[in-house]
């Protein structure tokens, strides 16, 4: 047999054998990360006697899947309004991240500004002040500007920490954009306010997305404001909601728990997910460019 | 807002003052150097004023809360001095507080070190359906905490355990009620290994996507360099990726540890310090003192004791960022 003829099959083999061996090494992972998901999704359509059969398999249905958890949700808490708040929160804090960060990235990354860096550093830091060590001071202000109990508290606590992320992250995004198309802009006759409205951001608009993608996601993670600031019913976001109202006493409402849960944290992860990259360079950007 | 001097228009940016403008307005404030000042710091204004009202003014106010005695039910405080800190200081779950707190940020950063290391370094090497893996394993940190807590939480229910029913069909554990049937989150130990668990659970995946990031950052002529001139591979490791990763991560154990010990929900939801104060952490702590219990001042000044802790990961972070900019 010639070498010719057995080169491409031993290379083939052994790609073959590296592959297995990377599939085996990732399996423990793959199952650490995706196995509560799914128990969580099975114990979401599980009828609630299926739950408690201790001698049957759990992974799979002794009793017809349902919807009946879902149902739950929705007729007999205000799962409705929880969903409504959290997009509504969500809205306005975008909103306002959007107008503060947007200008101040852009300021940090175009315009020269003396001590621009340390300002930006400066900001940014206030991203680690952590939300355990604000929020009882933060519980003052928001009596002061009698919100509590509204999920308005949350609309104006939430910008603590998207705008510091945001305006890092926009500050690096602004940084890409061209100087020509803004230079081509003023030689036109438009002013600096003129070039940064008529020029600057119709390109920007993705990094405006991922800034909002961001103020939701990041709301989305909360859970430590909303339980101090609020505790009616019908103002609750999501996370809060299901983690207190479906708890009554000893008795644990797991199906909808669950189902509560995975129906607004799957489209969250899924968002997360595809802007993943774009926060890790957010955070560590300016140590790996 | 034009631009436009009497030389010419000039770029933005151009750091020359041009003389003629100088000469004919009268005044540096004149000159288009300092109307693009003006128009940066208006624009860094509404961002600037936020933070500093939302986070610097609370910060400054929560030190003076934890020097007053502050209740929810009482709106004017007298100043009470360090009373706080020194009964917080008198108290025995306090100082079981901090060594969980210890406990759990170390553990469970060990933890997150271990595996996020291990996986980078599968997820570097090319394979087929590298980009399905990455996504679903990087499920846990993306999943909102409180979202991904309730499903441990019933993980870990003391009857219907999915964990317990695994182990006892292969025979590692007995039946339900038998003494080595695990309550996860019922029995001290188990406890807080569960709620460390958890956390470990969640930000591994993070370890490894910063670590993979910095990995792929390091050019590869560099450590083709290194293997020329006979390095093996943990030399290559120590003195040549090491060195270069370093400041992603230093960052991304800044965020990391900044999470871990300021994070409540997973202790909340869990065991919310129990049983017995076997998983009591500073957050859980000052959110019952200070909410819960009312007393905002003695919360603020527990909370404030995670400053300390806190401070190394800042100033890391602050250095690291520091040190690239120049």
């Amino acid at each position: 047999m010639s070498a010719v003829a057995v080169a491409p099959r031993s290379h083939r083999a052994k790609e073959v054998r590296r592959h297995t061996l990377i599939y085996l090494g990732l399996a423990p992972f793959l199952v650490l990360a995706v196995f509560p998901i799914l128990w969580m999704a099975i114990t979401a359509i599980k009828q609630d006697s299926d739950l408690y059969l201790v001698d049957a398999v759990p992974f799979w249905f002794r009793q017809a899947p349902t919807w009946k958890n879902f149902d739950f949700l929705f007729h007999n808490t205000s799962y409705g309004d929880w969903i409504i708040n959290t997009m509504v929160i969500s809205f306005w804090v975008s909103v306002i991240t959007l107008l503060t960060a947007m200008p101040a990235g852009y300021a940090l990354a175009r315009l020269r500004l003396p001590f621009a860096e340390s300002l930006g550093i400066g900001i940014f830091m206030t991203y680690l002040v952590p939300a355990i060590i604000l929020f009882i001071p933060l519980a003052r202000v928001v009596s002061t500007l009698d919100l509590q109990d509204s999920w308005w508290s949350l609309v104006v606590v939430y910008p603590t920490f998207t705008i510091p992320f945001c305006t890092w992250l926009l500050m690096g995004f602004f940084k890409t954009v061209p100087f020509e198309i803004e230079e081509a802009a003023m030689v036109d006759g438009c002013g600096q306010l003129g070039a940064l409205i008529r020029v600057v951001l119709p390109v920007s608009w993705p990094g405006l997305i991922t800034a909002t993608i961001f103020s939701f996601t990041l709301s989305m993670q909360d859970f430590l404001y909303s339980l101090a600031f609020v505790s009616i019913s019908d103002q609750k976001p999501v996370p809060l909601g299901v983690a207190t109202e479906l708890i009554r006493g000893d008795i644990y409402f797991w199906g909808s728990l669950m189902a509560g849960a995975l129906l607004v944290g799957v489209p969250v992860a899924i968002l997360y997910n595809l802007f993943l990259d774009k926060f890790i360079t957010g955070i560590t950007g300016a140590a790996i460019k | 807002m034009t631009q436009v001097s009497p030389g010419g228009p000039s770029p933005p940016g151009s750091l020359s003052i041009p003389v003629g403008a100088r000469a004919w307005g009268g005044g540096w404030w004149r000159t288009p150097t300092a109307r693009r000042y003006l128009f940066g710091y208006v624009l860094l204004a509404p961002a600037v004023l936020y933070v500093a009202l939302l986070v610097g003014v609370p910060f400054l106010f929560s030190l003076y809360l934890a020097m007053s005695d502050a209740s929810v039910g009482a709106p004017v405080a007298r100043f009470i001095g360090l009373e706080n800190f020194s009964s917080a200081l008198e108290n025995a779950v306090f100082y079981t507080a901090v060594r969980n707190t210890l406990v759990f940020t170390i553990g469970a950063g060990i933890l997150k070190g271990l595996l996020g290391t291990t996986l980078a370094f599968l997820l570097l090497q090319p394979f087929k359906g590298r980009k399905v893996v990455r996504a679903l394993i990087v499920i846990p940190f993306t999943l909102p905490i409180a979202v991904s807590v309730l499903g441990w939480k019933w993980m870990f229910d003391s009857q219907f355990s999915v964990i317990n029913w695994a182990l006892s069909r292969l025979s590692l554990i007995g039946a339900y009620g038998s003494p080595d049937w695990p309550v996860w989150l019922g029995q001290p130990a188990l406890a807080l290994f569960s709620v460390m668990f958890v956390n470990v659970w969640r930000g591994f995946p993070f370890s490894a996507i910063v670590l993979l990031a910095g990995l792929t950052s390091v050019p590869p002529e560099i450590l083709d360099a290194a293997k020329v001139d006979g390095a093996n591979f943990l030399q290559r490791f120590r003195k040549v990726i090491v060195p270069m990763i370093a400041p992603i991560l230093f960052i991304g154990t800044a965020f990391d540890t900044v999470f871990t010990l300021s994070d409540l929900s997973i202790v909340y939801l869990l065991t919310n310090g129990g049983p017995d104060g076997a998983t009591e952490i500073l957050p859980t702590l000052a959110y019952n003192t200070g909410i819960r219990g009312g007393a905002l001042g003695r919360g603020a000044a527990i909370s404030l004791f995670l400053f300390p802790l806190l401070l190394p990961a800042m100033i890391l972070l602050l250095r690291t960022l520091r040190r690239r900019q120049i």
